[in-house]
Formats: structure tokens, C-alpha cells, sequence
């Protein structure tokens, strides 16, 4: 807890106000300010997931024959490939973290910028740099083996299983720095009288993510490494002719890679979590459990990733632990979820477009949690591992659940960070073609994989000769798939069409109640002139706003859609 | 007096005196506050294990293949 | 009021200023820094431990350790001079230790004595590795073992030498002026990364020599 005393005339950590940078390649293209970097972070994520998803879509394509309607099976084996690695490393992780974390959490805790902002703009770079190593594989080949590149027939892809190892390699320099940047941030920086416990739960969220990223990447980073080193200088980790073992890269590769898929949720935990009681006018329910509960999220994330190999050959006695410990992590996800129903209850509910957002998050995210308590079952998992219903089950969770958390954020955020609001009709129409393609797309998945169809394989003759309406459920996955397109393209067009012609916002059109809503929109480049003292949590809709001496005079009850200038500043710093 | 027995000589004078030297370093900084002097203590105080390792297998006490 | 542009700050003065914060446990000035560099020497913590976990995970696999190659079992390696070795490292550890305090003292002259040590100790034990990778007699990609030893020990020549160069750019900086008696993160920062490294090779050694 900080002492709250503001006339101290020694220099500390909040009060450095530096002058602003000048030209424009210190200002948009090595910028130390955490709103450009991320700003940079998310045109760049979205940028790699339109080529991501156009690979997706290349696959889609070629499901709706059962003989392969497009290409070969070299072919699509790189498709699928890419597009897993590009969008868990180049998309989501940058997005979730990169673009939202960068952006909002140090507006949130009331601080000019993170606590490392070389490290910040390095960590962004690193991001470009990944994605052509990344996409120069395919140059070579490209990987064949799935974003999981097992050995040994990873090692098969010869050059570009070296990329590819490469690539995620760098990238994991980037989530690591990033990591370590907003663990500092939050522990070192907060505004005066922001306890823990009066912290907004996007900031609880920021902070169980950024301990996963700084601790769990290095691992991935020796998994790749020992890879790379196997396939450029023959080091024998992994080729049982020299004494290695295939399953120890599973276990290196999935003791990261487990807890990067809670990387993915949290933010967007944290995002639902800003979100309902705003649109609510109700305080968020159960504000403690659904901190703690992202912490030991963090936690028990360190603990499960053998569910990824019940089938692996790993010894028996390990299936049933690890089996329990993941029905154990459902636990505190589903405290949050039953926590944000309750806060919905009996709101005013405001069906803005990242309401919306919030709420399809709800039902899919939840949906996609449960058939992954199936999957925790080991009997289960036995028959289902290798099926579509997983590949079901992940994008209802990563597309049903981080990328629906993200799509809230962004019409959320985008008054804040731009000064516009987006237009509200694009983006709710832009929610129902996401909704209705993400659930077309992915909820047949479910019933094929049960009957068996295999996922990974170009062709599925076999298994449409056994289950014929089989081709049908893939066609109509494909053509709910193109919904999904159109709506990323909506949003593009959206958040740059707005940037001119939006309608203007105001300090703060949601009359949302954490920090970054009493400033101006956009902020300027040192965020706050004064550093407010903060001394209550900011949900309770019914008491006033619990903020001193911030920048603007402010309402007590800020009202949902009422425009708010900011309060004239003297010129000069 | 093979060259084995010469390093295992270095190595237990050394050990020794290393060892002593970080034990009574870290007994002088115990009271020491802040994080950088926590951790100081902590990997001053795995230096000294690792001496006492160091030391028992220069007497071949550890360390010793069949 | 922020008392923001008010005063300048120059050099050190003016980053110390950006960084340091009151610390709420301990109520004395701290250096944000020194939190975030930490969290870096337990990242790199983390990289270390993997590797070790492959290491111990092959050797608890295989059917026999030493493994065999081409009919013959591999010899162990060579206990008593790794020991010595070990030492030298160690000791550096030590004497980088009493650097620093002179340092505090603010007594440049023994600083420097015990930085060059440091650094000559150093080099001495990256002389020591070099002689044993060329004696050991096994290659980085027949078997296990030596991929694990020579992965593992090559990760950490790596980061003494790093170090290395590191204790020299501090030797020049603090000569240099960039420190003062009250100012001197980087010294705290290098400290702290060669305990580290020291303490790495306790594992190491015990993981390869002793186990």
C-alpha cells in the first residue's frame, strides 16, 4: 500500500512525466507509449489472422469433399499447420496480451506506462520479425505435423521444422519480456491506495496472465530449442535409436502449451469481467473469487498438461492424477461463470455491441468448458483424442472464448483509445455473423467426432462411406465458416472507417468506473497529469466514483450514454 | 601423486576456504533487508553448499563411480 | 501536484528517479529494476530446469548409465577435476561478493581488486570447461549423455561468458563515473547474475559428476 501523501517533492516512479516524443518514427514506429505499442500489436495481430484464417478456410474448403476437393495431402497437412501455429503464437497471444494488455492496464492502474517501455517496444518487434521466420518455413515446405510439430515426423520437414522451431522460439522471447514488463507494472506501479483488493479485475486478469507468459514460455522456448537442435545438429533428445524419447517433447511441448491456452482466456475473463457490470449497472458478483480464481487458474495451469497425451504411451498410473486435476481446474473457471450470471441478474441490461460480445461469450465459452470436462475423462479422451469433437471443443474455447472476450473488448476500448465510438450497427451485425458462423462451424464437429471422423487427414472417404451425411455436415461447416470471415472483415472495416467518421465519445459514453473512464479519449501520451489516489473498488454503481484528485472533474454516478467532455487543462506541462 | 590427486587437493583446500568465506559472509549479512540481499543470501548459501559437494567428493566421499 | 518537470536529474540520477519506488514490505527505497531483473534470473531459471528435466528424464529411462555405443558402455566423467573446477567458480562467487561490499564502502580501489579476481577466476573456469569438453571423449550426438552434458554445460559456458563480458563493461562503467556510493544498480544487477550462474553450476555439477 502506498502512503497517499501527493505534496512530496521526491521523485518517484509516478510522477516522471517525460517530454513527448517527436518525429514521426519516435512517435508510430519505435514508440515507447504503451497505447502505440499496442496499437501496432493489434493491426499486426490482425493482419497474421486474416492469413491465418485464410488457411483455415483452404482447409474448410477442402473438407467439403470426402476425396479432397482442393489439394493434396502435403498440402493441407501445411495448411492446418500454419494456421494453428500462426494463430495460437501470432494472433492470439499478441492480441490478448500484446494489444489488450498493453493498452488498457496501465491506464487501469492509473499509471504513465508500463515499468519497462524499451523492453515493451523491443517485445513488439520481436513479434514482425517471428512472423517471417514463421512464414519464410513455408518457403521450404512448411511444417506438416500440426502447430504441434511432434517429432520424429516433424523431423521430416527438415529446414522447415528449423523455422518453425525458430520462430516460436523468438516469439516466446517476446511473451517472456512482456511477461516479466507487467508483473513489474502491476506489482510496482499502481496509483496510491490501489490495493490488491481494490484493483479492477481486468488488472487480476493482466497479472495471472503475464505469470503464466514470464514463467511457462521459457519451457516452450527449451521444447522448440531442443528440437531445433535435433533437427540442424542431430542432438539425440528425441530419436529412440540413441536413447531418446519421443514423449519427452510431448511433455516439454505441453507443460507450455497447457498453460498458454489459459493464457489465451484470462484476458478475455478479465474483458467479461469489465464488461457485464458495465452493461449491467450492477456491481460484479463475487469480486474476490473471481480474483483468486484466475490466480489459481495460474496455478493449477502448471499441473494438467498430461491430458494432452492419454493416449500417448505415458504410464497408466499418470492418466488418473492428471485427470483429476483437470476436472479440478473447471473449478474456479466455472466459480467465474456462475459469479458473472449473478451479476447479470437483475441489471439494467444495455445490449451494446460488446454486451453482446460479452454474452455469446457466456454461452459458447461455457459450451466449449464443458466439452472439455468430457474430455478430462480419460475413457473419453481415449476414443476422442484425434477426432474433430476436440478440434470442436478448443475453437468453442479459443474462438468461442479468447477471440469472443477480445471482439468485446475492442468496441469497449476503441472510444478510449480513439476518441470514436465504432459504428454500433457494423459491429452488432458484425457479433451475430460471428455467432451464428462460429457455432455453425464448430458445433457439427461434435457428433462427427464422436462417430469418428479423424481430424488432421485431407481425406475422409472411409468415414463418409460409414456415416454419409458426414459430407453434408462439412459443407455446411464450410459455408458457416465464411460468416466468421465476414465478420473479422467487418470489424476491420469498422475500426477504420470509425477512426474517421465515428460518432465522438467523450471521456465516457459507457459511465464505466475504472480509472482509464476519467480521462480524456484518446488519452494523452503521459495518460494522467496528476496520478489520482484511489480508495474503493470500482463496481459499486450505487456509491460515488472512489477516485481523488484525478484530471477532470467528474460525475459521482456516471451515467450509460451520456457524452462527457473532458475538463479544460492548462496549457504547458 | 597423479594429476587426479593434485585436483582433488586443490579442490579440498579450495572448498574449504571458499566455503568458510561465503558461510561467514553470509552469517555477517543475515540482517540484510531488501530483495536483492534475500536473494544474495539464498545463492550465497547454495555457493556454500555447493562447496561442501565439492569437498566430499574431493574425499571421495561422493561421487565415487563403481 | 506532480512535482513533475520541476527538477533535472542528470545520467543515473534521472533514471534511478524513473525507477525507484517506497517499497511497501520493506519501506525503504527500492529500485523497480531490481524486481524486474529478478524475474528475469527466474526465467532463465525456468530455461535451465527444462533442460535438466530432459537430462534426468533420459537417464532415468535408459536401460543402463553410462549408455552403450557400439557394444561398449561410455565412461563417467572425470569427477576430481570438475571439483576443481568447481571451486574456481565458486570462489569467483566469493570474491565478486566482497567487490560489491567494498563497493558500498566506497572503497574503488579494493572494488576493482576484486572485480579483476572475479573476472580472471571466471576465465579461468571457462579454461577449465574448454580443457574437459575436449578430454571427455564423448560427442555431442551419439548418445544421450552426451547431448544432455554437452547441451547443459554449453548453456552455462555461455552464460559465464556473458557474464563475463558483463563484469568487464561494469569494471569500465563504474571506472567511468556512471555509479555512486548510493547510485549503483547495475553492480547490485551484475552481482546477482553471477551468484546465479554460480548456483547453476551446483546442480550441474552434482547432475553430471556426482549423480
Amino acid at each position: 500500500m502506498h502512503t497517499t501523501s501527493t505534496t512530496h517533492d521526491t521523485h518517484d516512479a509516478h510522477d516522471h512525466i517525460h517530454p513527448p516524443p517527436e518525429g514521426f518514427v519516435r512517435k508510430y514506429v519505435f514508440s515507447l507509449d504503451h497505447k502505440v505499442i499496442g496499437f501496432q500489436y493489434f493491426f499486426t495481430g490482425l493482419l497474421i489472422m486474416f492469413i491465418a484464417g485464410s488457411f483455415a478456410e483452404l482447409v474448410r474448403l477442402q473438407l467439403t469433399d470426402p476425396n479432397g476437393a482442393i489439394m493434396s495431402h502435403t498440402a493441407y497437412n501445411e495448411m492446418f499447420s500454419m494456421h494453428g501455429t500462426a494463430m495460437v503464437w501470432l494472433v492470439l497471444i499478441p492480441l490478448v496480451t500484446g494489444a489488450l494488455g498493453n493498452f488498457v492496464m496501465p491506464l487501469q492502474i492509473g499509471a504513465r506506462d508500463v515499468a519497462f517501455p524499451w523492453l515493451n517496444m523491443a517485445s513488439f518487434w520481436i513479434l514482425p520479425v517471428a512472423a517471417l521466420i514463421l512464414f519464410s518455413s513455408m518457403l521450404f515446405g512448411g511444417p506438416h505435423a500440426g502447430w504441434t510439430e511432434y517429432p520424429p515426423i516433424s523431423l521430416a520437414d527438415g529446414t522447415a521444422n528449423a523455422l518453425w522451431a525458430l520462430a516460436i522460439f523468438t516469439i516466446g522471447i517476446s511473451s517472456t519480456m512482456t511477461g516479466l514488463n507487467f508483473m513489474v507494472t502491476i506489482m510496482k506501479m499502481r496509483a496510491p491506495g490501489m490495493t490488491w483488493t481494490r484493483m479492477p479485475l481486468f488488472i487480476w486478469a493482466t497479472f495471472a496472465t503475464a505469470l503464466m507468459n514470464m514463467v511457462a514460455t521459457v519451457a516452450l522456448s527449451v521444447a522448440v530449442g531442443a528440437l531445433f537442435l535435433e533437427q540442424v545438429f542431430n542432438v539425440p533428445f528425441f530419436d529412440p535409436s540413441r536413447g531418446g524419447a519421443v514423449v519427452l517433447y510431448q511433455h516439454m511441448f505441453w507443460f507450455y502449451s497447457h498453460p498458454a491456452v489459459y493464457i489465451f482466456i484470462i484476458p478475455a475473463f478479465g474483458v467479461v469481467s469489465e464488461v457485464l457490470p458495465t452493461f449491467a449497472r450492477k456491481p460484479i458478483f463475487g469480486y474476490k473469487m473471481i480474483a483468486f480464481s484466475s490466480m489459481a487458474i495460474s496455478i493449477l495451469a502448471f499441473t494438467v498438461w498430461m491430458h494432452h497425451m492419454f493416449p500417448s504411451g505415458i504410464a497408466p498410473w499418470l492418466q488418473l492424477p492428471f485427470m483429476i486435476l483437470t476436472y479440478a481446474i473447471g473449478i474456479p473457471t466455472g466459480i467465474k461463470i456462475f459469479s458473472w450470471m449473478a451479476t447479470i441478474w437483475g441489471g439494467r441490461i444495455h445490449f451494446t455491441s460488446a454486451m453482446l460480445y460479452a454474452l455469446g461469450f457466456l454461452i459458447t465459452f461455457t459450451f466449449g468448458g464443458l466439452t472439455g470436462v468430457f474430455l478430462a475423462s480419460v475413457p473419453v479422451d481415449l476414443h476422442m483424442h484425434g477426432t474433430t469433437f476436440v478440434v470442436g471443443h478448443f475453437h468453442y474455447v479459443v474462438a468461442g472464448g479468447a477471440v469472443m472476450g477480445f471482439l468485446a473488448a475492442v468496441p469497449y476500448w476503441y472510444p478510449k483509445a480513439t476518441g470514436r465510438m465504432l459504428n454500433e450497427g457494423l459491429a452488432q451485425l458484425g457479433f451475430w455473423l460471428f455467432f451464428l458462423g462460429l457455432n455453425g462451424t464448430f458445433l457439427p464437429m461434435h457428433w462427427l467426432g464422436l462417430e469418428g471422423m479423424p481430424r488432421r487427414t485431407a481425406t475422409y472417404a472411409g468415414f463418409a462411406k460409414a456415416f454419409p451425411d458426414a459430407v453434408f455436415w462439412n459443407q455446411f461447416e464450410t459455408a458457416f465458416s465464411f460468416l466468421m470471415v465476414a465478420a473479422i472483415g467487418l470489424l476491420a472495416f469498422n475500426v477504420i472507417w470509425s477512426l474517421r467518421h465515428g460518432k465522438l465519445a467523450g471521456i465516457n459514453p459507457w459511465g464505466a468506473r475504472t480509472l482509464e473512464w476519467t480521462i480524456s479519449s484518446p488519452p494523452p501520451y503521459y495518460n494522467y497529469k496528476k496520478i489520482p489516489q484511489v480508495y474503493g473498488r470500482p463496481y459499486d454503481f450505487d456509491q460515488p466514483l472512489p477516485y481523488r484528485n484525478t484530471d477532470n472533474e467528474l460525475d459521482e454516478f456516471p451515467e450509460f450514454g451520456r457524452v462527457l467532455m473532458p475538463t479544460p487543462q492548462p496549457v504547458g506541462a | 601423486m597423479d594429476a587426479a590427486f593434485i585436483e582433488r587437493g586443490i579442490a579440498l583446500v579450495g572448498a574449504i576456504a571458499v566455503g568458510v568465506t561465503a558461510t561467514v559472509q553470509l552469517k555477517n549479512d543475515w540482517t540484510a533487508r531488501g530483495l536483492d540481499a534475500d536473494l544474495t543470501k539464498v545463492l550465497l548459501g547454495l555457493m556454500a553448499l555447493g562447496c561442501v559437494i565439492a569437498l566430499l567428493a574431493a574425499v571421495n566421499l561422493l561421487g565415487v563411480r563403481s | 501536484m506532480a512535482a513533475a518537470a520541476a527538477r533535472h536529474l542528470s545520467g543515473t540520477e534521472a533514471v534511478a528517479a524513473r525507477y525507484r519506488d517506497v517499497d511497501p514490505v520493506y519501506g525503504e527505497t527500492r529500485d523497480i529494476r531490481l524486481l524486474g531483473f529478478v524475474f528475469f534470473l527466474l526465467s532463465d531459471c525456468i530455461l535451465f530446469s527444462s533442460f535438466i528435466f530432459a537430462y534426468v528424464y533420459l537417464r532415468i529411462s535408459a536401460p543402463a548409465w553410462p549408455p552403450f555405443l557400439n557394444g561398449h558402455q561410455l565412461p563417467w566423467f572425470d569427477t576430481s577435476f570438475a571439483a576443481m573446477n568447481s571451486i574456481v567458480l565458486f570462489g569467483s562467487g566469493v570474491t565478486m561478493h566482497f567487490a560489491l561490499e567494498n563497493w558500498k564502502h566506497l572503497n574503488k580501489a579494493k572494488f576493482n581488486g576484486w572485480l579483476i579476481a572475479t573476472i580472471l577466476l571466471g576465465i579461468g573456469f571457462l579454461g577449465g570447461q574448454a580443457h574437459e569438453w575436449s578430454v571427455v571423449g564423448i560427442s555431442w550426438t551419439a548418445t544421450t549423455m552426451g547431448a544432455a552434458f554437452f547441451t547443459l554445460t554449453g548453456m552455462h559456458g555461455f552464460h559465464v561468458f556473458v557474464g563475463v563480458c558483463y563484469l568487464t563493461v561494469l569494471g569500465l562503467q563504474a571506472n567511468g563515473g556512471t555509479y555512486t556510493g548510493s547510485k549503483y544498480f547495475g553492480l547490485t544487477a551484475g552481482t546477482l547474475y553471477w551468484h546465479f550462474v554460480d548456483v547453476i553450476w551446483v546442480f550441474l555439477f552434482f547432475l553430471f559428476y556426482i549423480w
